[in-house]
């Protein structure tokens, strides 16, 4: 029992908030309405030249986003040489595969892009509470019941760092960034071995 | 109503610009076709690959160069808008993505290795298997042009039909894989060039 005292505690101590443990400043007196711009135009399609290192393999594509309508979205991607390996439609909450390649029809698979590619098409998630750290400001949101931190720098959104127990799970980079449009994005898991780099083709 | 017939009749009279050739017609062409596959012992074009999918505005376009030669040695190299190439050889994929080098044993895969005499068949367009196809083919103004509708179960799933357009040679203009969504990836040669000696320093990678 005693033990069982001490460990809860220690989880305790060691499962910090996030923003605890990064010195962020609460800071709820800016009602600034978030936004992420970088997929929110219909008239934009959006490809971006794919590359993916998962484990020792490394393997690429491109990764297409279009816009369709209001919190709806399509979410493609095809090998260099045009073939489809997935293509998924979000719709608010809901979310459909309309194709994928039975070799990577795999439910863990699926699930990790889901998550990522909500992350990058989401326009304005719900805030729960903002911070203040140097120049940054930075939100506390909930996407798909996961805490994510939104780092705004000069009203720019410059990353995204979801976390899970106060630690950085996966961190969403957006650089090269002009008119609402982040040229190159990456995604990089902590937990996995997972990292993925896109660079805009966009014609 | 009128101009429903009218829309009708002209309908049918835009359809009719691709006809159906006579088997006479159809002989002729699988003959010129293989003929020409024969005696082609190299290629090297370029191409410019169009990939549609209905929900974005406009396709994707991409463009390279193919260098083939006899018997199964294939380089696709895209230059633009990115640097891209994949090259076919000893049933081995060899891909340089960018300078990241990557290769694939397509000995052990089934999939690649029909994957690989599809794309020889289909630069050649001597794809005339029955057994393998349905094979419809068409006039058009001027080219000649060939639907193959896989039989097999599994890649159907994958491609619907492949259309080739030949020119009056008999040489590949343009191959076009549609998916069962109806979304599509098509290929223009230009400039291409037959039986041009090609060193094997241009297979490497």
């Amino acid at each position: 029992m005693r033990y069982l005292l001490i460990s809860i505690c220690f989880l305790f101590v060691s499962c910090g908030s996030y923003p605890k443990k990064q010195n962020f400043q609460l800071d709820n007196s800016v009602s600034e309405n978030l936004a992420n711009p970088y997929f929110s135009d219909e008239t934009k399609d959006y490809v971006y030249k794919a590359s993916i290192d998962v484990y020792d393999k490394h393997f690429g594509g491109l990764l297409i986003i279009k816009k369709i309508d209001k919190n709806n979205h399509r979410v493609a991607f095809t090998t260099e040489m045009g073939n489809k390996l997935f293509d998924f439609t979000f719709i608010e909450d809901d979310f459909k595969v309309n194709f994928i390649l039975d070799e990577l029809n795999k439910k863990m698979l699926i699930n990790i892009l889901k998550k990522d590619f909500k992350v990058l098409i989401t326009e304005k998630p719900k805030v729960s509470n903002s911070f203040k750290k140097n120049n940054n400001r930075i939100f506390e949101t909930t996407i798909y019941n996961k805490t994510h931190y939104y780092f705004f720098n000069e009203s720019q959104l410059t990353h995204v760092v979801k976390t899970k127990n106060g630690k950085e799970k996966v961190e969403f980079l957006f650089t090269e960034i002009s008119a609402n449009f982040a040229d190159q994005i990456s995604i990089k898991h902590n937990n996995i071995k997972l990292e993925i780099i896109l660079k805009s083709i966009t014609q | 109503m009128r101009n429903l017939v009218y829309l009708f009749l002209f309908l049918t009279v835009s359809i009719q610009s691709q006809t159906q050739m006579s088997a006479s017609e159809a002989q002729a062409l699988k003959t010129l076709v293989k003929e020409q596959a024969l005696t082609t012992k190299t290629i090297s074009s370029n191409f410019t690959q169009y990939k549609h999918l209905d929900f974005l505005s406009n396709d994707i376009v991409t463009k390279g160069k193919l260098a083939f030669k006899t018997p199964d040695l294939v380089k696709w190299e895209y230059t633009e808008p990115y640097k891209y190439t994949v090259l076919f050889k000893n049933e081995t994929l060899f891909i340089n993505d960018e300078g990241k080098k990557n290769e694939v044993d397509m000995g052990s895969n089934k999939l690649f290795k029909q994957l690989n005499s599809l794309i020889i068949n289909s630069i050649k367009g001597d794809m005339f298997d029955d057994e393998a196809f349905d094979i419809t083919y068409f006039k058009t103004d001027k080219n000649s042009q060939v639907h193959f509708i896989p039989k097999d179960k599994k890649s159907s799933k994958y491609i619907d039909a492949f259309h080739i357009t030949f020119n009056t040679k008999g040489d590949v203009i343009e191959v076009k894989m549609i998916e069962p969504s109806g979304d599509f990836t098509k290929i223009v040669f230009s400039n291409k060039e037959l039986n041009k000696p090609l060193p094997d320093a241009i297979f490497t990678n």
